[in-house]
């Protein structure tokens, strides 16, 4: 009886499902099959136990690329949504024509192919000459190699992220924006409340919902950190990561090993130590919503 | 001359077939072929004539439909990776020698040799014979064709070394006579040279000013570095000596190529794929430039690096077929077209002889730095290359070119890195 009432639904959901199994679930699970083999991707798989999980582990290129993304992430998610979010204000307090300019105008490098935006940084970065080292020139101060500079490059490449993602996460932001209620900042107005007290008591507490949403969505992203530093250090599969590997993210690593060094057993280990990283934070974020009543 | 050419390359094709025994299916069914190029062949005048010889091909064999895609470097790697592991690999297809040796671990290169020695000798001989060899880890293996291939070049802006107060009519003709421009062309205010520190190749090509195939690249069967220390001393103190001359952008940034179109960059040593970019600076912003031969240490020696595309044919029911497309796309008549077409040089010996593309003269000067350059990752097709032997001389090249260490302590380090990265 259940089975005849609810099947039109299963048939609803069955297509999403289908693929949902074949293109998610499957490679996911075989992968997690391979992370124990020793595979090349075309010799029969030889079990290994956890070697693979091993070998990545004590890998030192495994210590640098998980050192390197924690300080990226740290850094570039907390001030690419306030960077999204200070644009979002801004945008907001236009209307009309201006409004939709400012709106399109920090958008843009987020529609910009990644090569593209790659090679616009790479010239405003290039020492002696380039945009930056102009303007730094203006006032005294020595050519810096940005992206050569070992101190420098990961905060070259955090600068070139908060350029592309705070246009995608202000979009959103502003879409929060526009559904708090104006009778809140009357009456905080008619209250006597300023601008800031505005945005503290008014704003953040009702983008709740939405900034977890770009956190989230931001660790995400940052935990699979792959193209822009690929670009930026001028990576191929046979050499990746920039100078002294400053540069060198874990994706790119996993990347390195799969089709540089073609040893997939371990490149998919590599992708499952991700995985349930990223799993394990994404489930810290839910529950600290939760926890802090913000669902 | 072409017809001549053409019934030599049936007769071949034929005893390809004969000796095979495969002469029936080849022909009989409808096959498709699968053909991936660099991307910069697919586009273009350059697709346009490897449809011409697709075209040609198919002619002659009929049922046959081959389906060419352009890729970049990156994307062919892991194409063919990829479809080595799902067995769905393309038939024919282009890469790089340096990555050789993955696509032989899985199984993505056909051994050729047995179909190459039933190739007429008259074939066989056309090819450079050190391009060949590179292709042949082992006496009675045969992973590839080598295909189009460069010798690195010292591209040079007129504008900029006369403004520095040199006669351009003389290029340099030693190390020293080449580093003495550099200094002049930094006192007239102007960039001598990119970082040459920035990019593995180009530390290959300065290295071989000094020294020579012999002492770079992999000794697999110790897992060992064959640089030698002494050499990598003078050429870290080469890199030292430039650092407070150069641009600070690598050889392959657009900011050089920028610098170098707008008068103010003097040299950019590369190889001749950026011809085209400059020929066209040339004609819109009347960019003074030639190119010459990388001074080596002596007189008579040079710089610069080696290396070629390759052509691969994957094993399985259509290899032989395959085959007979490779060795068709790799002949002489075809090559010397794609050179006259593009005037870059290829590992057809006997088209680079050809008197209309010798004439040419990016071709004439390309010979000539191919002979004399380092093989730039030699031997092929052995081992693959772990990512950590690219990345510590580039570290090293540079830390030491910033003052890190000593040329010495910086050789001794590096050398003892790459030891421990093969050893790995």
């Amino acid at each position: 009886m259940s089975v005849r009432r609810y099947l039109p639904h299963y048939l609803m959901i069955a297509p999403f499902m289908i693929l949902f199994a074949a293109f998610f679930l499957y490679p996911i699970l075989s992968g997690f099959y391979y992370s124990f083999h020793d595979w090349n991707g075309v010799k029969p798989p030889a079990y290994v136990g956890l070697a693979n999980y091993q070998k990545i582990v004590v890998s030192r290129d495994f210590a640098t690329a998980m050192r390197n993304l924690l300080t990226y992430v740290a850094i570039t998610v907390p001030l690419g949504i306030l960077v999204a979010l200070g644009l979002a204000l801004l945008v907001d307090s236009f209307t009309g024509r201006w409004a939709n300019f400012f709106r399109n105008a920090y958008f843009l490098p987020v529609v910009l192919p990644a090569f593209l935006a790659a090679t616009i940084w790479r010239w405003i970065y290039a020492p002696n000459f380039g945009l930056l080292n102009m303007i730094l020139g203006w006032f005294g101060a020595p050519s810096v190699n940005f992206l050569n500079d070992t101190g420098t490059m990961l905060y070259a490449l955090i600068a070139v992220d908060v350029w592309v993602s705070a246009g995608f996460n202000m979009v959103i932001i502003l879409a929060g924006l526009k559904n708090i209620p104006a009778e809140l900042y009357e009456a905080a107005r008619l209250d006597g409340a300023n601008k800031w007290q505005q945005i503290v008591h008014i704003t953040i507490p009702m983008l709740g919902p939405v900034l977890f949403f770009v956190v989230t969505y931001g660790l995400i992203s940052a935990m699979q950190v792959f193209d822009k530093p690929w670009l930026l250090t001028g990576s191929s599969f046979t050499s990746y990561g920039g100078r002294r590997n400053a540069l060198l993210f874990p994706v790119m690593d996993m990347m390195g090993r799969a089709f540089g060094s073609v040893r997939f057993g371990e490149a998919a280990a590599y992708g499952f130590l991700l995985t349930v990283t990223i799993v394990i934070l994404t489930a810290a974020m839910f529950g600290l919503r939760r926890w802090r009543g913000w669902a | 001359m072409k017809t001549l050419d053409k019934l030599r390359f049936g007769v071949a094709g034929l005893a390809v077939l004969f000796a095979l025994g495969t002469s029936g299916p080849a022909v009989a069914e409808d096959i498709t072929l699968q053909y991936w190029v660099y991307s910069d062949f697919g586009q273009g005048d350059a697709l346009a004539l490897q449809q011409e010889f697709i075209k040609e091909f198919t002619a002659k064999h009929p049922g046959v439909t081959i389906e060419i895609v352009g890729k970049g470097d990156d994307d062919l790697t892991a194409g063919q990776v990829a479809g080595a592991a799902s067995g769905n690999l393309p038939d024919v297809f282009m890469n790089a020698q340096s990555v050789g040796a993955q696509l032989v671990e899985i199984g993505a290169l056909d051994n050729m040799y047995s179909k190459w020695m039933a190739m007429p000798e008259e074939f066989r001989a056309q090819f450079d014979q050190d391009a060949l060899k590179s292709c042949m880890p082992k006496p009675d293996e045969l992973y590839c064709l080598p295909y189009t291939g460069f010798g690195s070049l010292l591209f040079r802006n007129l504008t900029v070394l006369e403004k520095a107060g040199i006669d351009t009519t003389k290029p340099p003709a030693t190390w020293d006579e080449w580093f003495a421009q550099m200094k002049q062309v930094k006192d007239a205010g102007m960039f001598a040279i990119p970082d040459e520190t920035l990019v593995f190749n180009s530390i290959a090509e300065i290295y071989a000013t000094s020294g020579g195939t012999d002492s770079w690249g992999f000794d697999w069967a110790n897992r060992k570095t064959r640089i030698d220390p002494a050499t990598m001393t003078k050429v870290l103190q080469k890199f030292v000596d430039m650092k407070p001359l150069g641009s600070g952008t690598s050889r392959n940034d657009q900011a050089t190529k920028d610098l170098f179109i707008s008068n103010q960059l003097a040299f950019h040593t590369i190889g001749p794929w950026v011809n085209p970019t400059y020929e066209e600076a040339a004609k819109a912003s009347g960019l003074k430039y030639d190119f010459v031969l990388i001074p080596g240490d002596e007189a008579g020696k040079t710089g610069g690096i080696r290396s070629y595309e390759i052509v691969g044919v994957a094993p399985g029911p259509h290899a032989d077929l395959a085959f007979e497309f490779a060795a068709y796309i790799t002949e002489k008549a075809q090559m010397a077209r794609w050179a006259k077409l593009l005037s870059r040089y290829n590992a057809n010996a006997a088209a680079m002889a050809d008197p209309d593309v010798a004439a040419l003269p990016l071709i004439k000067v390309s010979v000539d730095a191919a002979h004399g350059a380092m093989d730039v990752a030699a031997p092929y097709f052995v081992d693959s290359v772990p990512s950590c032997y690219n990345s510590t001389v580039i570290d090293i090249a540079s830390a030491t070119a910033d003052g890190s260490s000593t040329p010495e302590e910086g050789a001794k380090e590096m050398i003892s890195q790459l030891n421990d990265c093969l050893a790995k």
